[in-house]
Order: C-alpha cells, then structure tokens, then sequence
C-alpha cells in the first residue's frame, strides 16, 4: 500500500484545541524532524497502548506499542491529512492487535477465570487483571473506549480527540459499555 | 448526573467508575524511552563529507528498526562454530545451536563462534572469551562480556544492544566495534563504525567510529580518544584517566592535541579538577571555535547547557539522542 486516507470525522477537530499544533507535529514530523514525532510518541502513547490493551495482555502491550509507533514513523509520509493522525495511528494500533494474534495463534485470550490463576500473588494487580478481563469479554465496541477511560485516564472529550471518533460515539460507547459491566462486574461477585 | 462523571470527570465522582480507575490505573504505563525516535538530524563540524558513510548508516540504522517484529521473548540466540569447539553450557557446539539466556558461551585459544543477535545483527567471539546471554528481547539484546573479545555488527535503533563488561556497559548506538576484556576486567572498546556509549555509574563516553576507550575497574569508562592521535598523547591520557597522571599528563595532552582531539577534550573538561579546566578550556578554543552562548567561565563549572552547545557545536553528533537524560 503506498498511500493512505484517513477521513476526519466532521466535528471532531474542532474540538480539538490541541489539534493545530498537533498537525504543525505531524508535519515536522514527515520533514524529519525526530524530536517532532518524540512529541507525537508523547502525546498518543497511552492511546495506542490503550487499544493494544483492549485484547493483548498487559505484559505485551508496552512492546507492542513501540511497533506501532515505529510503523507509524515509516509509513508518515502516506498520511495525507496531518490533522488525521490520531485515527491513522489508532488504525495502526487496531491492525498491530489483530497480527499479534495472526501470529501467534497458540495464543489464547484469557478469561477472568484464568487470570486470576495467572502467576502474580500481588493482590491488587490479581484485581486490576481481573477488571481488564471483564472489559476484554465486553463486545469489541466497548472495550477500547473503555479502557482508554479507565486504564489509560482518558477523559470522553480527549479520547473523541485522539481516536478521531466523533464525541457522540464516544459518549454512548462509554455508557452502554460501563452499564454492561456493571452487570459482568455483579455476576462475577455473586458467582464468587 | 453520575453519568458526567464518566464523560468528563465532573459532576458527583461515581463511586464504581472512580474504583475503577483506581484498580486498573495499575495496568497503565508511560512512554518508555524511545531514542530512535527522538534522534534528530545530524550536524555538522568536521569535514561533512567523512561523516557521510556515518550518516547514510544512521538512515539504514534507523530502516532497520522498522522491521522489527513482534517484541516477544526470545528463547534465545542462534551460535555457530567458526572454528574449533566452543562450548554453550556444559556441552561442545558443533555446528549450529542455540544460546539460551542465562547461558555461557566459551571459546578456547583455538575457537571461534558467530552469534546471530536476533534480527538486529551479529556477534562474532574471539578465541578465549567467556560471555554470557543476559537479556534476548527485541527491545533489550544483552551480553555479559567477562573476558576476552567480541566484534560486534548491529543495525538496529540505537539502545537496543547492550555488552556489560565488569567495568563498563557499551551501549550501541548503531554501529560495528570490537570490545575486549582481560582477566582483570580491563577493557578497551574500539568502534569501527557508528557510534557507542560506554557508561558506568554516572560517567558515560561517546565514542564514534574511528575512536576507541578504556575502561577499568573501580574507575570506569575513560576518556575516548582517536586512533590516530599520537602514541604520546594516548600513554598521557591513559596516566590522566587511571594512574592519577596530573599537570604532566596533561600538559603533554596539550602539546600532542589536534583538531580533532578536542573529542577528548570535550569529555575532560568536566572530569579534570577543576583548577586544570582553564588550560583544557584554553586549548579546545585554540582548536575550534567557541560557539555563541558559552562562556569560559560557564564551561568550567560545568554548565550543561553550554557543554551541550559546544558539543554540538562540534558537529560530532547532537548529544541530547544518546546522552542519559
């Protein structure tokens, strides 16, 4: 593939207050300018871990993430809206999941259940793999927004930014994905 | 509305969401250093046309990295037998094998061994070396060097392959070197291409390509110097850096130094007593000029916003990529 478009969706950018001097990075940043993308590797981190993190496990996301970004850094110059970045990379992010199970098909989601037998006897990060399990069995439509505003410290309007969803998206995914987990939440207790 | 609090953090905190974001912050994590991205362009100061194989290498350096896949662990690296019959572990390699982590790899005086560093490049070990495999992950290749010699070949992204030594840890910068250890653990590392950080504790030197450091145990990395600089030069700064050589070490620095001795330079002037800084000082504006923003009096209490200016000013390379923050 030599070009890619991606499309911003309407609104999106002008809520964006950032998103001038984030576009002013991308160009920079296709010029060469290294400490340009440092800015962009900054800025978009916990997004790209954020969607890793929405099927890879933990210990995978972090190395997983620089992939991304060293992609993303090849392929810059085929971006051809600047202000489109945070939905190209996001792509990127969805695409590097979808090969990491590609490429390790031995490899298999783990469960609540599962985890919870996983090797840590750290109790609080037993609970917190825990929580992400049960985000990771929500339908694949909730999950990025939510872990983005749980995990990752997010807040709706930023994630609308960074994504490149619409604010309106954003807001029902967080709702209807919390409400459904709330109920996964309750029937894990009660079954335990 | 409790909704809000979701959106946006406001309105009244929702005590789920807020337990929440408390548990599973833990799985959060921060941008991890990622030199190969924040490496800006070169610059210049010696004749640009002799750094122009260390800039093309830098752009492949760079294209390498792109193809680094998956950043699994790695069980561990491919060994071949060059010569003779190395040993991983306990048992003779003949032919091909693997070198796990956490293994040693020795070599006699009469054998040779290739190791292929994951995808990035190539280790080829001398006779009489012991090194072990530390660390085999794509974002952390790492061998022990206890002694003998290594020649390394990598393309990759800066700060992906590591060689600890007992005295020193030479860390790639994207570049080709021979490394070697005695029984004391003294080494010296010359670098035949690229670049390479040698670091210990809080002291680091930069060699690039053409160039070769010292180190020691109890002292650390040395001053890096150019292979070309004179017999005399090399014998004082060896006395300066590990033999407690004073004023007649450096005096004879100074008489020996070229233009493009003020690498070494540049490295002295925060590490030589303060008393003897004016006379490196004086000798490096000799050599080149100082550049706008750096004054002799901010150089020799060490300001390192000016050593950074001369260094880049030097045109060796900008330091802000390959220094520790």
């Amino acid at each position: 593939m030599d070009s890619l478009e991606v499309r911003r969706p309407a609104g999106a950018a002008t809520l964006r207050e950032g998103a001038p001097a984030e576009a002013a990075l991308v160009e920079a940043a296709r010029s060469g300018d290294r400490q340009a993308f440092g800015r962009l590797y900054s800025l978009y981190w916990r997004m790209v871990h954020g969607i890793l993190l929405a099927r890879v496990p933990p210990g995978e996301a972090d190395d997983l993430a620089q992939d991304v970004f060293l992609s993303a850094l090849r392929r810059l110059h085929t971006l051809r809206d600047p202000g489109a970045f945070g939905g190209w990379l996001a792509m990127i992010a969805r695409n590097r999941r979808a090969d990491y199970y590609r490429h390790a098909p031995q490899t298999v989601e783990a469960s609540p259940e599962i985890v919870e037998t996983l090797g840590t006897s750290d109790p609080p990060l037993v609970e917190a793999r825990a929580a992400l399990a049960a985000i990771q069995g929500l339908p694949e439509v909730y999950r990025e927004t939510l872990i983005l505003r749980l995990v990752e410290g997010l807040t709706g309007p930023e994630i609308a930014a960074r994504t490149g969803l619409t604010p309106g998206s954003v807001r029902v995914n967080l709702h209807r994905g919390m409400k459904l987990l709330r109920a996964r939440l309750e029937e894990g207790a009660h079954a335990g | 509305m409790p909704g809000e609090y979701l959106w946006d953090r406001g309105g009244k905190p929702d005590p789920e969401v807020e337990r929440l974001e408390h548990v599973l912050g833990r799985l959060r994590s921060d941008p991890r250093e990622a030199p190969w991205i924040e490496r800006p362009a070169r610059i210049r100061l010696f004749p640009a046309r002799a750094w122009l194989p260390v800039a093309a290498a830098a752009a492949i350096v760079v294209a390498a990295g792109i193809w680094l896949a998956g950043r699994r662990p790695l069980p561990g690296w491919e060994v071949a037998s060059l010569a003779g019959a190395p040993r991983v572990g306990a048992n003779p390699l003949t032919g091909q094998g693997v070198l796990a982590v956490g293994q040693w790899l020795e070599t006699d005086g009469e054998s040779r061994a290739r190791i292929t560093v994951g995808s990035i490049g190539e280790v080829e070990v001398e006779p009489s070396t012991q090194l072990r495999l530390v660390e085999a992950r794509q974002s952390n290749h790492r061998l022990a060097l206890k002694r003998g010699a290594i020649r390394a070949f990598i393309s990759a992204p800066p700060r992906l392959f590591f060689v600890e030594t007992p005295s020193a840890v030479a860390v790639d910068l994207g570049c080709a070197y021979t490394l070697r250890v005695d029984e004391a653990g003294t080494g010296v590392l010359s670098v035949s291409s690229g670049w390479v950080s040698f670091q210990h504790g809080g002291r680091e030197s930069f060699v690039p390509a053409g160039a070769s450091c010292a180190t020691r145990p109890g002292t650390g990395p040395g001053t890096p110097y150019f292979d070309d600089s004179t017999e005399a030069f090399r014998a004082a700064l060896d006395r300066l850096d590990f033999e407690g050589g004073g004023g007649e070490a450096l005096a004879i620095l100074l008489a020996e130094s070229r233009r493009r001795d003020v690498l070494t330079f540049w490295h002295l002037l925060s590490r030589v007593d303060p008393s003897s800084r004016g006379l490196v000082f004086d000798r490096m504006a000799a050599l080149v000029d100082v550049p706008d923003g750096v004054t002799r009096e901010g150089a020799l209490r060490g300001d390192p916003q000016m050593l950074r200016l001369w260094w880049e000013d030097l045109g060796l390379e900008e330091s802000g990529w390959w220094r520790e923050p």
